[in-house]
């Protein structure tokens, strides 16, 4: 398949990595010819060095023969062009990331059908809907949602003392006979292993776990952890991505205080949200944050601009008590830095967008896949057809990869855990984790 | 500062009342009471001095804002003398004095009145002091420019001023178009109320100038009892109803009219409706206790009826409220202050800036509990501007002080306090009826001239909120604009 990616910024960057390892023929567009130097020698990726939204150059990157295109360039205007434009030569499936809602949704001039886009995109939106999701699960580092929020993966990290720790997987299933948790992943001092049945867990591993939504509260007392609601949420930092968690808060009732050190920002803040308490103050004024009530609240989102910040911000509140910390980080290589420093969880909007198009990118057989803060592996569900290899064969008959894992059969209303003896039917949703070397692999099995 | 132009517009404004007594003399005609010379004379007289005024002038160039306050204030006052004669030539009245407040009160929709009975007045002179309150109500100026385009740009001077509320809102993108349609709805919810009046058995002269007197929320009477003399629970409801109606804001009965009836999703609305209701509610139960009232529908009505004649500033009276307990008639006190919703007839101080009000009052105590919050006032999804909110809590004070110095004024003229602060509060409120030697059943009659021109002052500082008015009486108004050149 042939993949225009336009921009080499990090998502664009980010996508071509992915895509071209897993062996996807990749052009990727970037107008400033430095960046796109630098993703020829860092990719196996062919690079067109020019405005993605001008004819001459997406007929040089061979727009007339591409299947797809993700226009994921910072400009919105860009990316729309270039998406007309697509359409028009017959790309089949066209990806746009776009920040301003005034582009998309009621308030738009033309459709997202009129503009030819299949997938719109919106990282900041992206963004805090993730850390909605992590909020609400508070103990969780990751909450990614698989067939249609039916089931949930779900990162946590072991706590001294749990219920869990010692205890290998085959003991926690006599144990846990009555839920359906499928471990999928132990990641310990920076590596991923897939467990098997007589795996470990031990104090400080971060889990992964696939969970049946309903049961995604009972995971927190056994991984140590005292179980709490989400009431009352501070969010430091007016970004965009800060005024969308701001929303979705205040569409579940929740409690929101919102803060930013621009006077005008707020104003426009308080203006937007009318529920919300819009505070004139910095994301790193202690005092304020304790008069505020950072001590005890339920979770924390450090949303600023600036990373190092959001950094700063995070860890003020860590220490002053906040139950649950978020913090927003927008550099890559930042993200591995924030379990190390005490911060609970991370979201970047980048990251959001690479994840979204990545999931649109399998469809077909794949319909949902998320990449994870700690650990490079990732998390596909796929649509079983007749034509799949491994449809109706007994699992232990299948050659699986050993660097990947069923987690969840999803058929009808049920949900099931997959033993040996289980099989994988045409019209089942399977959840797969996999290391990035097993992904092909897995694939063939299911095309 | 223009004074041809400002003379220009009131001579103009001045044809206009002048037909419209010629409207008054062609009833009175009709009725044959023999009051018909009198007022044509009237005006006669208005519309040869208007014509000329207007004739003789030019209007050039554009309004500037004091012009605006100038000719509004003027053209009130000009209709209120003019208003005046058709008292004076029919004989009604002796007193050029007691004629201008009579025609004041009118024209300002107080509803005060001089006469001690009114039931021996020929038709006529009835129908001229309703037809003024019916015309005060949605506003001369605001007619005038609904039918003439000529004022033009400068028109939404003239209109805000004339307006009443915080900030009056545009139905449609021209003035003059927004003007049409608030007088179609007016025009029409009194033709509705003329009908249903009908249907109760009034007779079609009663109906008319109580349908009129209604709706501006004026409250004059063709009967020296008021609504009370019409024994009849129905007419006391439809009353209710269209009091009511009249201090709705009409920009809302036009969205009503043209298939959005969202009164619910109107904050004011709520909130004068809340005011109403509650006051009823409060007056009935304490009425009902005490013993004033024994049976349930008459305390109910008489309550809603009183409360909501106070709130809307229209002074209609049903029951002497000043024979109830000192409860109720404390909680009828209150409402005098409230006043109908922006962009009704009714007087007062108005629902939206009392709201407004009521919500920085609930910010200031909130900014004590988080001295950093950025806090806004918004009135449903709408954030209100930090001018307008100034505007209205320095309009609050000047109102509350404009009763205060009336009040003193009025004890200086001799008056006892209680009267004194009731006639200060009703005129400047535009309600009429108040209490002590004002009361319910009382009239404005007896009081001296001085005291009759400084009610007939209040009366137009209230009807054209304050600010208007008292600008003319700042110095600045009348310097010329400095130019360096």
């Amino acid at each position: 398949m042939k993949v225009l990616v336009l921009g080499a910024g990090e998502v664009g960057f980010h996508l071509a990595k992915r895509l071209s390892e897993e062996n996807q023929d990749v052009v990727v567009i970037e107008s400033d010819p430095e960046r796109a130097d630098f993703a020829s020698q860092q990719l196996d990726v062919l690079t067109v060095v020019g405005n993605g939204a001008s004819l001459p150059v997406l007929e040089k990157a061979g727009i007339s023969n591409a299947s797809m295109l993700l226009s994921v360039t910072s400009k919105d205007e860009v990316n729309l062009i270039a998406s007309m434009a697509a359409k028009k030569f017959g790309v089949q499936h066209v990806v746009a990331r776009i920040s301003n809602p005034e582009y998309y949704g009621e308030g738009s001039v033309l459709s997202q059908e009129q503009m030819g886009i299949d997938l719109m995109i919106n990282p900041e939106r992206e963004c805090a809907r993730e850390t909605f999701d992590l909020l609400r699960s508070e103990i969780a580092t990751d909450v990614v949602p698989f067939a249609d929020g039916r089931v949930h993966l779900v990162g946590l990290k072991v706590k001294e003392g749990a219920p869990v720790a010692g205890k290998t997987l085959a003991e926690l299933a006599k144990d846990l006979h009555d839920h359906h948790y499928a471990t999928v992943a132990i990641v310990r001092d920076g590596k991923t292993h897939i467990p098997r049945s007589d795996s470990k867990i031990h104090a400080g591993d971060q889990l992964y776990l696939l969970s049946p939504t309903a049961e995604i509260e009972d995971i927190a007392p056994l991984a140590g952890y005292k179980p709490s609601r989400l009431r009352r949420v501070m969010i430091a930092g007016g970004s965009a991505e800060g005024e969308y968690l701001a929303q979705i808060l205040d569409t579940k009732g929740i409690e929101c205080t919102i803060l930013d050190r621009d006077r005008r920002r707020c104003l426009e803040l308080a203006d937007r949200l009318p529920h919300a308490l819009v505070l004139h103050a910095d994301a790193t004024d202690l005092e304020l944050l304790e008069m505020e009530g950072v001590a005890g609240i339920d979770g924390f989102v450090a949303a600023t601009g600036s990373d190092e910040t959001n950094l700063l911000s995070s860890l003020l509140a860590k220490t002053a008590g906040a139950q649950k910390v978020v913090s927003l980080v927008h550099k890559f290589e930042y993200l591995r830095l924030i379990p190390r420093v005490g911060v609970d969880a991370s979201v970047s909007p980048r990251m959001s967008t690479v994840n979204a198009i990545l999931r649109y990118v399998r469809r077909g057989h794949v319909v949902t896949v998320a990449e994870l803060t700690s650990t490079d592996a990732e998390t596909i569900e796929y649509r079983v057809d007749e034509e799949s290899a491994i449809a109706g064969k007994m699992l232990r008959e299948v050659h699986f990869p050993k660097d990947a894992v069923i987690g969840t059969i999803l058929r009808g209303d049920e949900i099931i855990l997959p033993r040996g003896d289980d099989r994988v039917l045409p019209g089942d949703d399977v959840i797969v984790f996999a290391l990035p070397a097993a992904v092909s692999e897995v694939e063939q099995l299911f095309s | 500062m223009s004074l041809a132009r400002v003379a220009n517009v009131v001579g103009l404004l001045q044809v206009f009342v002048s037909l419209s007594m010629f409207v008054a003399a062609g009833v009175a005609f009709v009725y044959g009471d023999g009051d018909a010379l009198g007022i044509l004379l009237a005006g006669a007289v208005t519309f040869f001095v208007g014509g000329f005024t207007y004739a003789l002038t030019m209007f050039e160039g554009e309004l500037t804002p004091r012009e605006g306050f100038a000719i509004v204030t003027m053209a009130w006052t000009a209709a209120a003398a003019f208003g005046a004669l058709p008292y004076l030539f029919t004989g009604a009245l002796g007193s050029p004095i007691a004629a201008f407040f009579e025609a004041m009160s009118g024209f300002t929709t107080t509803g005060a009145t001089i006469f001690a009975e009114i039931e021996v007045l020929p038709h006529g002179v009835l129908f001229w002091r309703s037809l003024t309150q019916w015309l005060g109500g949605m506003g001369i100026i605001v007619l005038v420019i609904a039918v003439l385009p000529y004022l033009g740009v400068g028109g939404m001077q003239l209109f805000k001023a004339e307006v009443p509320g915080p900030t009056p809102e545009r139905l449609r993108p021209r003035i003059t178009q927004t003007a049409k349609l608030l007088w179609l709805v007016y025009v029409g919810l009194t033709a509705a109320e003329t009908v249903l009046y009908l249907l109760g058995g009034m007779s079609l002269f009663d109906a008319v100038n109580h349908s009129f007197t209604t709706l501006a929320s004026g409250g004059f009477s063709t009967r020296d009892a008021s609504i009370a003399s019409f024994d009849s629970p129905y007419i006391h409801w439809v009353t209710i109803v269209f009091m009511y109606l009249a201090g709705v804001n009409f920009a809302l009965h036009f969205r009503a009219a043209t298939g959005r009836p969202v009164y619910f999703r109107d904050h004011e609305w709520r909130f004068y409706t809340y005011i109403v209701v509650l006051a009823a509610l409060a007056i009935a139960v304490v009425n009902l206790t005490s013993g004033s009232y024994s049976a349930v529908e008459p305390a109910v009505r008489h309550a809603l009826f009183q409360a909501t004649s106070i709130t809307t500033t229209t002074g209609f009276v049903i029951a002497d409220y000043e024979l109830w307990v000192p409860g109720s008639q404390m909680v009828l006190f209150a409402l005098f202050f409230v006043g109908g919703m922006a962009g009704s007839t009714g007087g007062g101080i108005k629902t939206m800036r009392l709201l407004l009000l009521v919500k920085q009052t609930a910010i200031e105590l909130r900014k004590h509990l988080h001295p950093k919050a950025v806090l806004l006032i918004r009135v449903g999804d709408k954030t209100v501007k930090q001018e307008v909110l100034a505007n209205v809590t320095g309009f609050v004070i000047l109102y509350l002080l404009l009763c205060l110095a009336g009040a003193v004024v009025l004890g200086f003229l001799g008056m006892d306090p209680m009267t004194s602060i009731a006639a200060s509060i009703a005129t400047v409120g535009n309600v009429g009826p108040a209490f002590g030697d004002v009361g319910a059943t009382d009239n404005y009659g007896w009081m001296s001239d001085p005291a009759l021109v400084v009610l007939s002052f209040f009366m137009l500082v209230g009807r054209l909120e304050i600010y208007t008015v008292l600008l003319l009486f700042h110095p600045e108004t009348w310097k010329a604009r400095r130019s360096f050149h």
